[in-house]
């Protein structure tokens, strides 16, 4: 993910959303929400070494709108906020732990699926779903982590 | 290489485009003006996947479709050669109906009484020594039915000519003792004149012996004989075979040999009877 290529990250996207609709109706069911886009493109800016441009967040924002089906400017303004929110904090992921960054993540994406749900579900937000959501991301987020142990090539190097 | 923090500049760009980003939900939410985007990206997707489908899923369908046809048609041979066989068999029990029941009540009423869907089930015969048929004493065959696993120890198992044993073991496979195994015996009737034909080991032969100052009636070559029903296993009345050869074998004793008109080698489908 460091320093892809704008087509890959489209296409990466673009698959990642197929990934995404396909797992929520069965995911909903456990009151869990993984929003898989999200957390590619979160991942991406968080993995780059270039200065982030705010103008790319936004794009790449409204082209998940589209794909999506979602109201023009929801993700964009996500996207832009959490591309500002990793920029800011640039500096000091590198003193956080693993487990530290893990809950920003989770944080984010609870705002994330929060959110979503204002604007698009308000009639069936639930507090249950944030909440199912914040523990299970966190989680997976670990557990992917953990991954550096067996493949130490995936592990996180600041330059 | 650390990454930059962003200056008041990039601070004011990003203020920019979260704002940008509200005014275009706001307008989105309230006015719908993007539909017009979101219906061509849609039209677009459904259009690319038609086309795709027809350029790549549907030549291979239609390949694997072609090949399939075949092997199609021979299944389909087979399925009526099956049918033809079971016809044969039905031909037989309807042309012989009111050997096996009274009237046509009687048949409704066994099929009532016994929940059962039809008078025989059909079978095919696994194996048969037709060696040991032909040379020795012990006339079995295997058979297996096609659909129902239920025990048909003690049915008539027949076949387009007529009856060819019994059922005496089952498991997997059902083993059915021959007319002509010489541990069989068929009563077998005539007229007034009753008698029990054993197996004689030879093909499409049974034996009668029988005293002939107790049965005084003469038996003719080419007499007919049919089953009796006396052994409680067969049906009563069905033609078992005709007399081909007479023989005086002791003092008072007289012993024929019946022709069968059934061949258990003329068919590998065979038709198990319910037991009556």
């Amino acid at each position: 993910m460091r320093n892809i290529g704008a087509t890959k990250f489209l296409i990466i996207i673009f698959i990642a959303n197929i990934i995404e609709s396909l797992l929520a109706p069965q995911l909903i069911n456990f009151y869990l929400s993984i929003p898989v886009t999200f957390l590619i493109f979160s991942f991406a800016i968080f993995r780059s070494s270039k200065k982030l441009n705010p103008l790319l967040a936004f794009s790449c924002g409204l082209y998940v709108d589209l794909i999506s089906s979602s109201p023009f400017g929801l993700n964009a303004g996500i996207f832009t906020i959490m591309s500002y929110a990793i920029s800011i904090y640039a500096n000091t992921f590198k003193l956080f732990s693993y487990i530290q960054i893990c809950i920003f993540f989770g944080i984010s994406t609870v705002f994330y699926v929060g959110f979503k749900n204002l604007i698009m579900n308000l009639e069936n937000f639930s507090y249950l779903l944030l909440f199912v959501s914040f523990l299970i991301n966190i989680l997976l987020f670990l557990l992917l982590s953990m991954l550096r142990y067996y493949f130490p090539s995936m592990s996180i190097r600041y330059d | 290489m650390s990454r930059v923090v962003p200056t008041s500049g990039s601070k004011l760009l990003y203020f920019f485009f979260v704002c940008i980003s509200g005014l275009f939900l706001y307008i989105d939410l309230n006015y719908k003006s993007f539909e017009g985007i979101k219906n061509f990206y849609q039209s677009f997707v459904i259009s690319s996947k038609y086309l795709v489908n027809k350029a790549t899923v549907e030549p291979i369908i239609f390949l694997y479709e072609v090949t399939k046809d075949k092997s199609d048609l021979i299944n389909e041979n087979k399925k009526l050669k099956l049918e033809l066989d079971k016809s044969y068999i039905s031909n037989f029990i309807i042309s012989n109906d009111s050997k096996f029941f009274a009237d046509d009540e009687a048949i409704k009423n066994f099929l009532k009484l016994n929940n059962i869907e039809e008078v025989f089930y059909l079978a095919k015969l696994q194996y048969f020594d037709a060696e040991m048929y032909l040379c020795c004493s012990k006339h079995r065959a295997f058979i297996q039915t096609y659909n129902s696993n239920n025990n048909h120890i003690g049915s008539p198992v027949v076949n387009q000519d007529g009856i060819i044993g019994q059922i005496i073991y089952g498991n997997s496979l059902s083993e059915v003792l021959l007319l002509t195994d010489i541990d069989h015996v068929l009563p077998v009737v005539s007229g007034d004149h009753f008698c029990n034909a054993k197996g004689s080991g030879k093909p499409e032969t049974i034996i009668c012996k029988y005293n002939n100052k107790l049965w005084q009636q003469k038996v003719a070559i080419g007499q007919n004989f049919y089953s009796s029903g006396m052994g409680g296993i067969y049906p009563k009345g069905i033609l078992v075979g005709k007399v081909k050869e007479i023989r005086e074998v002791e003092e008072n004793f007289t012993e024929f040999e019946i022709h069968l008109i059934s061949n258990p080698l003329a068919s590998n489908i065979v038709g198990i009877l319910e037991s009556l």
